[in-house]
C-alpha cells in the first residue's frame, strides 16, 4: 500500500468469462426461472442474450447505473444502442475506469436485451479494442 | 484465476440445479463454518464459545475495520432459489422456521407472491436506504468504527450509515417511523445486541417482493467467532404478517485485500439532472426503469 | 473629579486585563489527548442560502455573510467565473444542486439545516450528516489517496495541529455549490478547514477554499457550530424519496 499507481479493488467478480460459462448461465434463463429479479434487469429478457458490435458514443459514468451509447450498423442502417450497466463502483471494482471506453471505440457488448424489444441491452460483458474482456455484474446486489 | 473458476462454477452449479433437480453444491466456508444457513448458525455459535476476540480500550470486542457480507444471493431473495440472469443462486438465509420461508399469513404470502413479479417496486431501487437487517446483505462493505458509547456502520453503498449507541437508552417515540428505524444496542458479554424499532416498514427484505410492514420490529445480533468473521443473526416479528417470529443468520467477513478503499457510491445522480449534460465522459441524464 | 474618573478607568482597565488573563476554554480530551469534539452540532446562520452578507427575500433570511478573507467578504471570482456564477444565481431554484437532492459537497455539508453528529476515535473523526444520510470518514493517518477520486463529498485526511482538527479534502467533483445563491467551484478544489471547540457548546469553524480555475485567490469562511443539548440522536431526511411520495419524482431523460 501507499505510493503510486492504482490499487486493487475487486471484491468478488469476475477477470475474464469464457462462452462455456455463459452459455450455462442462459440455459438457466430458458428454462424459464425468473423469479428472482434485479430490479433493474427486470425490464430485459434474460434468455435472449443478444451480441452486439458497435462505435461507443458516448459513455454516462454515473449511479446509479452507467449507460453506454453504441451505434450499431446492420444491413446499412445504423441504430443507436443504449447499454445499461452497474453504477460506477460496482463497474471499478470489476476492473473499469471512467476511461476504459472512449467515443470512437469499437468494441462488443453481449447482454440482455429489453423485452419490450427496443434498442436497449442489459450488459453482461465487453470485449474492448484491445481485446479484454470485462464483465458488467458482479454476482452480488446493493 | 480463482474468480473465474468461481463464477463458472456457479453458473454449472445453477444450471446443474435446475436439470437435476439436487440442492445446489455449496463447497464454499466462511471461518471454517459452512455457509449454508442452518449449519452456518451451530458451527459458528460453537466456535463462539471459546473464542476470544481482541479488545477495545472499554473491554468489548474490538470489531473496528473492513467488513464485507458473505453474500450467497441472499440480496436477492432471503429464501432460496436457483437464481437467473444476473442474479445468482442462493440458499438463502433464514433458520427459523425449519423450512427456512417467511412464515406469512395468507394474505400477506399473497401479496409477496404478487410483489415477487415487480422488482421495480423494490424501494432499493429507488435509493431508500436499506435498513435493518437488509443493509447488511450489501456486497459493497462497509467500515465499522468504535468511537466509545458506539458502534458505527459506515456503509460504502448508498453511503450509508448505522449510529449504534451502546448504552441501552429509550426508544424514539412511536410516532415517528424511518427507513432507518432506530437503533438501540447493548453488550451481552461479547455479543452486540440492536434492538430496532420505529422502522417505517416501507422496505423489503431482498428484492423477490418480501415486504413489511410498519409493525416490524428487528433485533439483530454480532458475535465474533473468529478474528475475521462475525455471525449476525437478526429476528423479525410482526404480528400481522406473520404466525410467527422468524430468524435468519449469515456470516460477515473482514475485507483484507490489500490497499481496499472505500468509494462514494452516491445513489442517485447524473440521471435526474437535467442540466448538467455532456456528450462523452458524462454526467448526463438517463432513463431509470419504473415500468409499472 | 479628574481623579475619580481616572480612578474607574484605572480599575476598568484592571477588569479587562483580568478578564483576559481568565484561561482559555480547556476541551474535554480522548485518552490520546486529543480534543473532544463529540456531540450533534448544528449552525444557526444562513451560510447554506448565501454565503457573503445579504438582505432578506423570498423564502430567504437575510445574514451578515460568513466569508472572513478577504476582507471585505466579496467571493474573489475570476470574471468568466463570476458570469457563471450569476447564471447560477439567476436559476438557483432549479439548478441548486440540493433542489435535486443531490449531496452537499465539502463544505456545505457543515452548514446545511440539519444536525451534524461528530463521532471520534484515536485515528479517525467521522462527520455524519441527517442529510441523506451522508458520512464523512476522516482518517488521521497518512492515507494513500486513491488515484483519479471524484465526488460529491470530496476526499479527507484529518490531522490534529495543536487542539485544532485540520481536514484537507480534494477529490471533489464540479457538480456541487457552495450554498443556494450560485456560489460554485470546479474540480479542482481544495478545501482546508480547521475546526477548534472553543467553548463547551461551541466548535469554531472555518473552511478555506483554493480552486484557481474559478477563483483568483483563497478565500476563507467562519462560522460556529452549535451543540445540541435538545436531541441524543439525530433523525434522517431521505430528501428525494420524499420527493418521490410526494408525487414529485426527479426524473431525467437519456439524452439524445
Amino acid at each position: 500500500m501507499g505510493g503510486a499507481g492504482r490499487v486493487s479493488k475487486r471484491v468478488g467478480g469476475c477477470g475474464s468469462l469464457d462462452a462455456p460459462g455463459w452459455a450455462a448461465l442462459f440455459l438457466v434463463l430458458a428454462s424459464g426461472a425468473l423469479l428472482h429479479a434485479h430490479h433493474s434487469v427486470l425490464a430485459y429478457d434474460g434468455a435472449t442474450p443478444t451480441t452486439l458490435t458497435g462505435t461507443v458514443v458516448k459513455v454516462l459514468w454515473q449511479n446509479p447505473h452507467a449507460y453506454i451509447d453504441l451505434d450499431v450498423t446492420a444491413d446499412g442502417t445504423r441504430t443507436r444502442w443504449i447499454v445499461e450497466n452497474e453504477g460506477p463502483v460496482a463497474l471499478e471494482r470489476l476492473g473499469w475506469t471512467k476511461s476504459t471506453l472512449t467515443p470512437g471505440d469499437v468494441v462488443t457488448i453481449t447482454g440482455a436485451r429489453a423485452r419490450d424489444g427496443g434498442a436497449r441491452l442489459r450488459c453482461a460483458s465487453v470485449t474492448l479494442v484491445d481485446a479484454r474482456r470485462l464483465p458488467c455484474f458482479a454476482s452480488g446486489g446493493t | 484465476m480463482i474468480r473465474t473458476s468461481l463464477f463458472a462454477a456457479l453458473t454449472v452449479a445453477a444450471t446443474a440445479a435446475l436439470v437435476a433437480q439436487e440442492p445446489i453444491p455449496q463447497p464454499r466456508t466462511s471461518g471454517g463454518c459452512p455457509v449454508e444457513s442452518r449449519a452456518f448458525h451451530d458451527c459458528a455459535t460453537a466456535k463462539a464459545r471459546t473464542f476470544k476476540p481482541t479488545r477495545t480500550r472499554d473491554g468489548h470486542p474490538d470489531f473496528q475495520g473492513y467488513w464485507r457480507s458473505r453474500n450467497n444471493g441472499i440480496a436477492y431473495d432471503v429464501e432460496s432459489g436457483p437464481g437467473s440472469f444476473a442474479v445468482p443462486p442462493t440458499l438463502g438465509e433464514i433458520i427459523e422456521p425449519a423450512d427456512k420461508k417467511i412464515p406469512y399469513q395468507p394474505w400477506a404470502l399473497a401479496r409477496r407472491n404478487e410483489l415477487r413479479t415487480k422488482g421495480f417496486e423494490d424501494p432499493q431501487g429507488h435509493c431508500a436506504p436499506s435498513g435493518a437487517p437488509r443493509k447488511n446483505n450489501t456486497l459493497f462493505g462497509w467500515r465499522i468504527i468504535q468511537p466509545r458509547g458506539y458502534v458505527v456502520f459506515l456503509y460504502e453503498s448508498m453511503h450509508d450509515y448505522r449510529i449504534i449507541p451502546t448504552d441501552g437508552r429509550q426508544h424514539l417515540p412511536k410516532s415517528i417511523k424511518m427507513w432507518h428505524g432506530d437503533p438501540v444496542g447493548r453488550w451481552e458479554g461479547d455479543t452486540l445486541v440492536v434492538d430496532y424499532t420505529n422502522l417505517n416498514g416501507k422496505h423489503w427484505f431482498d428484492m423477490s417482493g418480501n415486504f413489511q410492514s410498519e409493525n416490524i420490529h428487528v433485533v439483530e445480533r454480532y458475535t465474533m467467532f473468529t478474528p475475521d468473521t462475525i455471525h449476525f443473526v437478526a429476528t423479525i416479528e410482526d404480528a400481522t404478517m406473520y404466525t410467527r417470529p422468524w430468524t435468519l443468520n449469515f456470516s460477515l467477513e473482514r475485507n483484507k485485500e490489500p490497499g481496499y478503499y472505500q468509494l462514494e457510491y452516491a445513489c442517485h445522480e447524473g440521471e435526474r439532472d437535467l442540466q448538467h449534460f455532456t456528450d462523452d465522459t458524462g454526467r448526463g441524464e438517463s432513463k431509470t426503469f419504473r415500468e409499472k | 473629579m479628574m481623579a475619580l474618573s481616572a480612578l474607574i478607568a484605572a480599575a476598568f482597565a484592571a477588569t479587562l486585563t483580568a478578564q483576559q488573563a481568565a484561561p482559555a476554554y480547556r476541551p474535554p480530551r480522548l485518552p490520546n489527548g486529543h480534543p473532544d469534539l463529540q456531540g450533534i452540532w448544528q449552525v444557526r446562520n444562513t451560510a447554506n442560502w448565501n454565503l457573503q452578507a445579504h438582505g432578506g427575500s423570498y423564502k430567504t433570511p437575510a445574514g451578515l455573510g460568513v466569508v472572513v478573507d478577504p476582507p471585505e467578504g466579496l467571493i474573489p471570482y475570476r470574471p468568466e467565473a463570476l458570469a457563471i456564477k450569476e447564471k447560477n444565481w439567476a436559476s438557483r431554484e432549479t439548478a441548486d444542486p440540493l433542489e435535486k437532492c443531490y449531496l452537499a459537497g465539502v463544505p456545505r455539508t457543515m452548514y446545511l439545516p440539519y444536525p451534524l453528529q461528530i463521532l471520534q476515535t484515536e485515528t479517525e473523526v467521522a462527520i455524519l450528516s441527517e442529510y441523506v444520510h451522508t458520512w464523512r470518514w476522516i482518517p488521521l493517518t497518512p492515507l494513500a489517496r486513491y488515484p483519479g477520486y471524484e465526488s460529491w463529498m470530496g476526499d479527507p485526511r484529518g490531522r490534529w495541529d495543536g487542539d485544532t482538527l485540520v481536514i484537507e479534502t480534494v477529490g471533489h467533483n464540479d457538480q456541487t455549490w457552495f450554498d443556494h445563491a450560485g456560489n460554485f467551484h470546479s474540480d479542482a478544489l481544495k478545501v482546508t478547514e480547521r475546526l477548534r471547540r472553543t467553548a463547551a457548546d461551541v466548535i469554531t469553524y472555518e473552511a478555506t477554499m483554493e480552486d484557481a480555475k474559478v477563483f483568483t485567490r483563497p478565500w476563507t469562511i467562519r462560522m460556529p457550530l452549535y451543540l445540541h443539548r435538545d436531541m441524543d440522536r439525530i433523525l434522517e431526511n431521505e430528501c428525494y424519496i420524499y420527493a418521490e411520495e410526494a408525487g414529485k419524482p426527479i426524473r431525467g431523460e437519456h439524452p439524445k
